[in-house]
């Protein structure tokens, strides 16, 4: 369960996100769209703890993330636009590193680490140094990290950033089995087919503001106005005032 | 030429948008900056004065003997210029990712060099000049020397001096690259370091300065007069020698001399210059592919496979002070720069405790004995800082842009700060215990060799009161390490820049200057504090005096209260820091 109520985020006289309220129930994937610059990045940091609100409330699972910072994040795993690791440990490190960090036991530990690699097929080069990996094998094992303490909500943002097919596929896979397995899922992306695919609802967010926030089949109605696409839909909701 | 001028341009158009960015924070920063760096240049002028005042008219240890400590400092300021250099340029060159990027375009290799290295070098030297302008007004104040003087030294023989250390260093490590391709890597570095050490070893054992001070003071009181017979000829072939002969022949006024040894000096480094050009014309490239099969240099003998340091292996921690702690292990020991750059630091610390801990001390004077032992004091302290400020001020930024795991962690940053402090506090800790202690152990108990036996060694117990001053400092030691690590490890999460990762980049940027500064400041009062005792307790030994023990106590509550307020507010300032958006 995620809350967000009345958030606002400025960087001095800028205006980063305003006044964005959403709610996702538990089990929902949600998709948070919205063009380059739009305040998606900035509103997740705000949800992960990496950014504070300048005003406005983030409840996450039930726990206020400002106020109880630690309760908030335990319950959630988070993949990060930019995959970076440590440079000098290896993948499977890492992921030990992260579920240590979410004070996981040995055993109980192990056996998850086991899990993912072989959920995110990392298996044969999951013990070099991240060093040595490409965009896309980071990027599998920041999934691999985040899900390595079974949390109850994921939030992503852009997971698609140089993943070949093939790992865009077991991408998409393992967010189905988490989703179909009761997580809540937040998902900032600015890949269309990949929302339609996913997602159970969508906001679209421009300009700091959300713009759209409705189901996908609601979404579908919007569609049969322009010509039948989401990306008409998404560039005529975002386009610019002088266009 | 063409090429080499669009890319300064950059460089310099970057720099300054990057300095004139303005913003309330930026300005007060800099205004700080600017009066710790003013505060440090006007202490650094008043020091030096000061120190050439004390050693000739107070000392009076004469002018030959003055410049000749002056030659033995600037060789060890060489040596430190010479290495830090070496695994900087080593970072600049082959593992840059501008590096990178310039070698897809049409700039030539030479061209690239020329920029990394130039770079390299007036990045780490900017504060490097301030300091040794602020310390020649210093000694040129006390002799009264004309402007020009300041002139000749900062451009005839300073930036030469440090440039002559650089590109000796940029020659050696393409020398070292190039054979890496043949040798093993590692084995390449040990001999580098080892080579290294012995030619520190050396110099010292032929310059013999004890054997100097002796023979010179056979002439008291004409001490001022030039003994050149009694420098060894290998020694006149240095870079540092020739230095001191300038300061020298200038005080003394004879320009002809000046004249020559600056000529020669400048001559030297021009040629060195262009025999690095050369060099790079010939190897850079080659070097920079060889460098990539060397990607990662880890100490394998350390890897513990399957040990209690091996992620996944039960420890008596709990889960998240477990992973950090070898998080942090396991960054150190796979990174040559930080391992390598320890090592060679800890092999000079040996060596430098090797000589003190077996120090005969026969002077004549209490102010003498207080002297000495105030130098080796402040000089172990100084090297606890030099650890303090290479080793703790990165921690925090070292976390680089994969900090953003633990943000989102359930972990708070400040369990993350006391875990990183407590690995750094506890090994300096230790060490400046044993280096205390090496280092007081003249005074612990005094050896005597007897007869012509060296193996043979007889323990002579010293007075009551320099017994004290012994145990004085090795109580003072761990307080003073104390507050010496918590301001660096504090300024350095203030000043935290998670975007670069060259540890050696971060522990030389500017924020890391201004701490340096400020534990010198500290270093300044603790040394004026520290003369106190130390007069009081060698006159004591030295006139049977009785010991004033209420001045100990004032001087011990005058170094703990604001040493403890120094730590509290480092942490505090450090952790908020930590609480910043990221």
């Amino acid at each position: 369960m995620i809350e967000l109520q009345h958030v606002r985020k400025t960087f001095g006289s800028f205006v980063a996100v305003d006044d964005v309220s959403l709610s996702i129930p538990s089990g929902e994937f949600f998709g948070f769209l919205g063009p380059n610059g739009a305040g998606k990045t900035t509103t997740i940091k705000m949800m992960t703890g990496l950014f504070t609100p300048t005003s406005g409330r983030i409840v996450i699972n039930g726990f206020d993330v400002e106020k109880q910072p630690l309760e908030a994040k335990s319950t959630f795993g988070y993949i990060p636009d930019h995959p970076y690791l440590y440079d000098k440990l290896t993948g499977r490190e890492f992921i030990y590193y992260m579920g240590g960090l979410y004070n996981m036991q040995n055993n109980e530990l192990k056996e998850n680490v086991d899990r993912v690699i072989d959920l995110l097929e990392l298996a044969s080069w999951v013990d070099k140094k991240t060093e040595d990996y490409s965009q896309g094998m980071r990027q599998r094992v920041t999934f691999a990290a985040a899900f390595v303490h079974n949390p109850k909500t994921i939030i992503i943002d852009e997971p698609m950033v140089g993943l070949d097919p093939r790992s865009a596929r077991i991408v998409k896979d393992s967010l189905k089995r988490q989703a179909k397995a009761g997580a809540s899922i937040f998902m900032s992306t600015h890949i269309l087919e990949m929302a339609e695919e996913l997602c159970d609802r969508i906001g679209i967010i421009n300009k700091s503001r959300i713009i759209f926030l409705d189901t996908k089949e609601n979404l579908h109605l919007h569609k049969t106005k322009y010509d039948g696409n989401l990306e008409s839909v998404f560039l005529e909701l975002t386009k610019e005032e002088n266009e | 030429m063409a090429t080499f001028f669009h890319i300064l341009w950059y460089k310099i158009v970057m720099f300054w948008k990057v300095s004139s960015k303005q913003s309330f924070g930026v300005v007060i920063r800099n205004i700080g900056s600017f009066v710790v760096f003013g505060s440090f240049a006007v202490g650094a002028f008043y020091f030096s004065n000061f120190v050439t005042a004390y050693l000739l008219e107070n000392v009076r240890i004469g002018l030959f003997l003055f410049h000749r400590f002056i030659g033995m400092l600037l060789f060890v300021f060489f040596v430190t210029i010479n290495l830090g250099n070496m695994v900087v340029s080593f970072s600049t060159l082959y593992r840059t990712p501008e590096v990178e990027f310039l070698l897809t375009s049409p700039v030539s290799f030479l061209n690239i060099f020329v920029i990394k290295f130039l770079d390299n070098f007036f990045y780490s030297s900017g504060t490097l000049f301030m300091v040794g302008f602020s310390v020649l007004l210093g000694y040129g104040f006390y002799f009264e020397l004309p402007w020009h003087f300041y002139l000749l030294m900062m451009f005839g023989v300073l930036v030469p001096f440090t440039f002559f250390a650089a590109c000796i260093a940029v020659i050696v490590l393409m020398l070292v690259m190039k054979l890496a391709s043949k040798i093993n890597f590692r084995i390449l570095i040990s001999a580098v370091v080892i080579f290294y050490l012995c030619q520190i070893y050396l110099y010292f054992k032929i310059s013999s300065p004890v054997h100097l001070v002796q023979e010179v003071m056979k002439y008291y009181p004409y001490v001022d007069l030039y003994f050149g017979s009694l420098d060894p000829g290998m020694l006149k072939l240095l870079p540092n020698f020739w230095v001191s002969e300038i300061m020298y022949f200038y005080v003394t006024g004879n320009f002809s001399a000046v004249t020559g040894y600056t000529i020669m000096l400048v001559l030297s480094t021009v040629g060195l210059f262009i025999f690095a050009l050369a060099t790079a014309n010939a190897y850079f490239y080659s070097t920079w592919i060889t460098s990539l099969s060397i990607k990662s240099l880890t100490m394998k003998s350390l890897e513990f496979k399957n040990s209690i340091f091996s992620f996944g292996r039960r420890s008596i921690f709990s889960p998240q002070v477990d992973v950090l702690l070898k998080k942090e292990l396991w960054q150190f020991l796979r990174e040559p720069s930080q391992w390598i750059h320890l090592v060679v630091m800890m092999a000079l610390l040996m060596i430098f405790l090797s000589s003190v801990s077996t120090l005969n001390i026969k002077l004549e004077t209490p102010e003498l004995k207080a002297v000495v032992y105030l130098v080796v004091f402040i000089f172990n302290i100084f090297l606890i800082n030099s650890l303090a400020l290479r080793f703790g001020f990165p921690m925090v930024s070292l976390e680089g842009n994969a900090y953003w795991s633990v943000r989102s962690a359930p972990i708070s940053t400040t369990t993350m700060y006391w875990i990183k402090f407590f690995l750094i506090m506890t090994f300096l800790g230790m060490l400046s215990l044993v280096i205390s202690w090496l280092s007081n152990i003249p005074y612990l108990y005094v050896h005597r060799v007897v007869g012509d036996k060296p193996w043979l060694v007889e323990y002579v117990v010293p007075q009551y009161p320099v017994k004290v001053m012994a145990y004085f400092s090795i109580i003072v030691t761990p307080i003073v390490t104390m507050t010496l690590v918590s301001l660096n490890f504090g300024l350095g999460s203030i000043y935290s820049n998670f975007i670069e990762k060259n540890p050696i980049r971060i522990a030389s940027s500017q924020g890391a200057t201004m701490t340096f500064l400020l534990s010198v400041v500290y270093l300044v009062f603790l040394l004026a504090l520290y003369y106190f005792p130390a007069t009081m307790l060698f006159n004591a030994e030295m006139k049977n005096l009785p010991i004033v023990w209420s001045q100990l106590q004032i001087v011990f509550a005058a170094i703990l209260i604001p040493s403890v307020a120094i730590s509290i507010g480092s942490h505090y300032f450090g952790i908020r820091s930590l609480r910043r958006d990221y």
